[in-house]
Order: structure tokens, then C-alpha cells, then sequence
């Protein structure tokens, strides 16, 4: 790799986590657009508005959405004819570094050894940098492209969120009706309602939350399956609504991904109540 | 919308209701899990003047002030929501968080004539209504050091207050 090359990539990264931290996409405005109208009682009507001020705030001033800028995650597609190599991998991992300076991300990253790390002793980093990204996933895809996905998770939704097996019983709504029951629960205590259930369905707790994030990455607030409308839909019946203040909008979407199963009675689900900001997430071609 | 000016005497706070959305302004104080125990160990040993912090009329926002800006916390982690009510009988009249706080906590902030106020987590919005910051007490918590913030026009919700909440 060239260090022009290597510059590419570490600006296009840095650009695309400071997107990921401060802007709406299209589809997550329009969403809250949608709510606002919906939206009848009044106390829930003014915070989707305060949500969506400071969402225009921020793609304005490029500056942090939440105060809790989130964990970097990285997502690549690779296509048939494109390649990853170690290189790549650590000028995306100095673009991450850059992104969350110019952010600027909340400087939350612990530093010391494993016990150190365990119970906080060893103090915070200062630069907004040692929050060091997760694991990358990477994707095969048939486009021939090699794209980043760059995902800001924040700590509630880590809070909130749950993996664990669901014994089927061979029926579709008994998987669901065990999501909604989570979700409810965990949106009530989320306190950063409207949410975005992410969800993903696997055969291992690893496979089930890389389905997950990866719902997260092909997510569109205004395309929803007959699945995804019903979790969405049953959750806003518990009239939490936004900021946990009652009303209709608990809820803006679901977004599930459904992978391949194992013939067994269980299927693990990994559910994530995003926040009202997330999925924060913004895309490049690399 | 209403208006709230700290320093707020007790007649503003008979002026408010919840379900009352109000927008603050003037000077507030900031501090979270981390700070809270240590401010409630100056109120006992009649510590606040030398540390030089005054809340007769205050507001506690639940928030830690990092370079990336500031939003409220959940206002029921124990450190926190424990702390109201001492915090209320040393002056301080609205606390501002996020969250449901319990009904003891309602009872306790009625006793003391204080309320409690939710701020959406609206970082961007709060940055361009903040006018001043600068470090109190206790520096060596970093973003979590107790704050003093001039802010003009933050927007929240009244939550509970004189015995009621919205919860």
C-alpha cells in the first residue's frame, strides 16, 4: 500500500465516523417527520421535536449527536475482485483514531490491565482515541465493491440489550411474542425512547449478534417486513413513548435479520433497543 | 413554554407544574454518580462555602461534561437518585436527568419544595445553549468533576413535582 493510498483510506474513514456521530440519514428524518404527525399528545409531540432539532444542530455544526458518542464498530462488504489486507485493516483502524479526535468522541476509554479494566482503577484515557474500536465483521457481497460501514454504539442500548435462546416450539410467534416481551421491557428502562429494535436470529450468540449489526447496516426506517412492522407495532402498545413520557412513539422501527438455523428447539436472539439517535451509522466506498 | 431563571426562589417553584414543558437559563450545576456522594459529604461537614459552591436556588444536571458535550444520565442510578433528596434540603430546587424516579423520591422532593425535570439527550442542542463551563469541585474526576454551566434556554419537561409525577 502506498502511504497516498493509506491516506485515502484513514480521511475517508475519519469522515465517515464523524457522518456516523452527527447526521441523520434521510429515512431516519423522514421517520420522525412521520412520528411528529402521528404524535397526539403533546409532551411526546415536543421531545420527537427536540430529537429532531438537535439531529439538524448537529449535521450543521458536524458536532456529536449524544454526549455519549458510542463504541466504533466497523462493518466491510467485500466484493469478488476486491481485497483486505492487514494494511487496510490498520489505516481503518487510524481513521477511527482521527474520527473520534475530530468528533469529537467522549474520552471514555479505560486504560491498565485486565483487572484495571474490570473495575475502572486505572483511570481514563484523555484523548478521545483510546476508545478503541470493536472487532471488525466482514461480509462477502456479490457487488464488486469494498465499502465501510462505520456504527456508533452507544452504552443504554448496551445496557438494555439481550442475547439469549428462544425455545421455538416451531412457531414464528412464539420467537416474536418473546422479542416484544423483551423489548417492552427494555424500552421502558431505556430512558432514550423512540427506539430501533435491532434483531438478530442465529444458531450461536456470536452469529446471533453479527446478524444484528448487520440488520443494523441495511436498515431503512421507512422499509419494514410484515415481521418487523408486528414487533414494532405490539412494542408500541406499551405507550412508553418518547423519553419514557407516554404517548404512541415508543418505537420508530425494527429491523431483523434472519439467518440461517440449526434443527434444534431453540433460536438465539440477540436484541438491541438502539437509542433515538441509532442506528448512527454512515457508509464509504473505499 | 415557560421560563425558569436560577437562581429559583421558592415562588417560581409554586409557579410550575408537571407536564409543564419550560425552557432554563443562568448558571447550573452538573454531577453524576461519580461527584454526588462527594457533594453530599461537604453539605455534612459544612464544607460547600470553602469549596465554593452555593445551592440555595440550584439545579443539578445529571451529566458528565466531556469535550464531546453534555447529556443527562439516568437520574434513578442509585448514586444519583439517593443524593436528591439531601441535595433538595440544601437548596437545590430542580434536578434535571432523565429517567423515573421512585415515589419516595417524589415525596422527599415535595417535602422541600424541589422538582424534577427531564432533558432530552439533545447534545448538539445543549452546546449551542451553552455559554459558559468551568471545573468546581473536585478536578480530579475529570468529565465527571462537579461543573458550573451558563446555559441560555435548555428545554425540558417538568416530571414530578408538589407530589405528582408524570410517571
Amino acid at each position: 500500500m502506498t502511504m497516498k493510498q493509506q491516506e485515502m483510506i484513514i480521511n475517508k474513514i475519519k469522515d465517515t465516523l464523524v457522518r456516523a456521530g452527527s447526521t441523520f440519514r434521510e429515512d431516519q428524518k423522514e421517520i420522525y417527520r412521520q412520528a411528529i404527525k402521528k404524535e397526539t399528545l403533546p409532551r411526546a409531540k415536543w421531545a420527537l421535536e427536540t430529537i429532531l432539532e438537535d439531529a439538524e444542530v448537529a449535521e450543521k455544526n458536524r458536532s456529536p449527536l449524544c454526549d455519549d458518542t458510542g463504541i466504533p464498530h466497523v462493518f466491510l462488504e467485500v466484493g469478488p475482485n476486491k481485497s483486505v489486507t492487514g494494511a487496510d485493516l490498520e489505516a481503518i483502524r487510524m481513521g477511527v483514531a482521527e474520527g473520534l479526535r475530530e468528533l469529537p468522541g467522549r474520552p471514555m476509554g479505560i486504560k491498565g490491565d485486565d483487572k484495571q479494566r474490570l473495575d475502572q482503577s486505572g483511570g481514563l484515557d484523555e484523548d478521545s482515541a483510546g476508545v478503541l474500536p470493536a472487532p471488525i465483521l466482514i461480509k462477502q457481497v456479490e457487488e464488486d465493491v469494498l465499502r465501510a460501514h462505520v456504527l456508533m454504539l452507544g452504552g443504554g442500548p448496551a445496557i438494555r440489550g439481550i442475547t439469549h435462546r428462544v425455545f421455538h416450539k416451531h412457531s414464528v410467534s412464539v420467537v416474536t411474542d418473546e422479542i416484544v416481551k423483551r423489548a417492552s421491557e427494555a424500552v421502558a428502562l431505556l430512558g432514550c425512547s423512540p427506539c430501533a429494535l435491532s434483531v438478530g436470529i442465529g444458531r450461536s450468540q456470536f452469529e446471533a449478534t453479527a446478524l444484528m449489526i448487520e440488520a443494523m447496516v441495511y436498515s431503512d426506517f421507512t422499509v419494514q417486513s410484515d415481521l418487523e412492522k408486528e414487533i414494532t407495532d405490539k412494542v408500541n402498545e406499551s405507550n412508553v413513548g418518547p423519553l419514557g413520557l407516554k404517548g404512541a412513539t415508543s418505537v420508530l422501527a425494527t429491523f431483523m435479520k434472519v439467518g440461517p438455523q440449526r434443527a434444534s428447539g431453540i433460536r438465539v436472539v440477540c436484541l438491541r433497543p438502539s437509542c433515538c439517535f441509532e442506528p448512527r451509522m454512515a457508509s464509504v466506498e473505499l | 413554554m415557560k421560563k425558569i431563571v436560577t437562581p429559583i426562589t421558592d415562588e417560581a417553584i409554586n409557579q410550575i407544574a408537571v407536564n409543564d414543558m419550560v425552557y432554563l437559563s443562568g448558571y447550573i450545576y452538573t454531577g453524576r454518580d461519580a461527584v454526588l456522594p462527594k457533594v453530599l459529604e461537604l453539605i455534612e461537614s459544612n464544607g460547600l462555602k470553602e469549596a465554593g459552591i452555593d445551592l440555595q436556588g440550584s439545579v443539578i444536571f445529571h451529566t458528565a461534561v466531556s469535550p464531546a458535550g453534555v447529556g443527562p444520565t439516568s437520574s434513578n442510578k442509585l448514586e444519583i437518585e439517593s443524593s436528591i433528596p439531601v441535595l433538595s434540603k440544601a437548596g437545590v430546587k430542580l434536578h434535571l436527568g432523565k429517567g423515573e424516579l421512585s415515589s419516595k423520591t417524589i415525596e422527599e422532593l415535595e417535602k422541600y419544595n424541589s422538582v424534577y425535570a427531564v432533558i432530552p439527550p439533545v447534545t448538539a442542542l445543549l452546546e449551542s445553549k451553552t455559554l459558559e463551563r468551568k471545573v468546581v469541585a473536585f478536578p480530579e474526576l475529570g468529565m465527571e468533576a462537579l461543573h458550573l454551566l451558563k446555559v441560555d434556554g435548555f428545554p425540558a419537561i417538568i416530571a414530578a413535582a408538589h407530589g405528582k409525577s408524570l410517571y
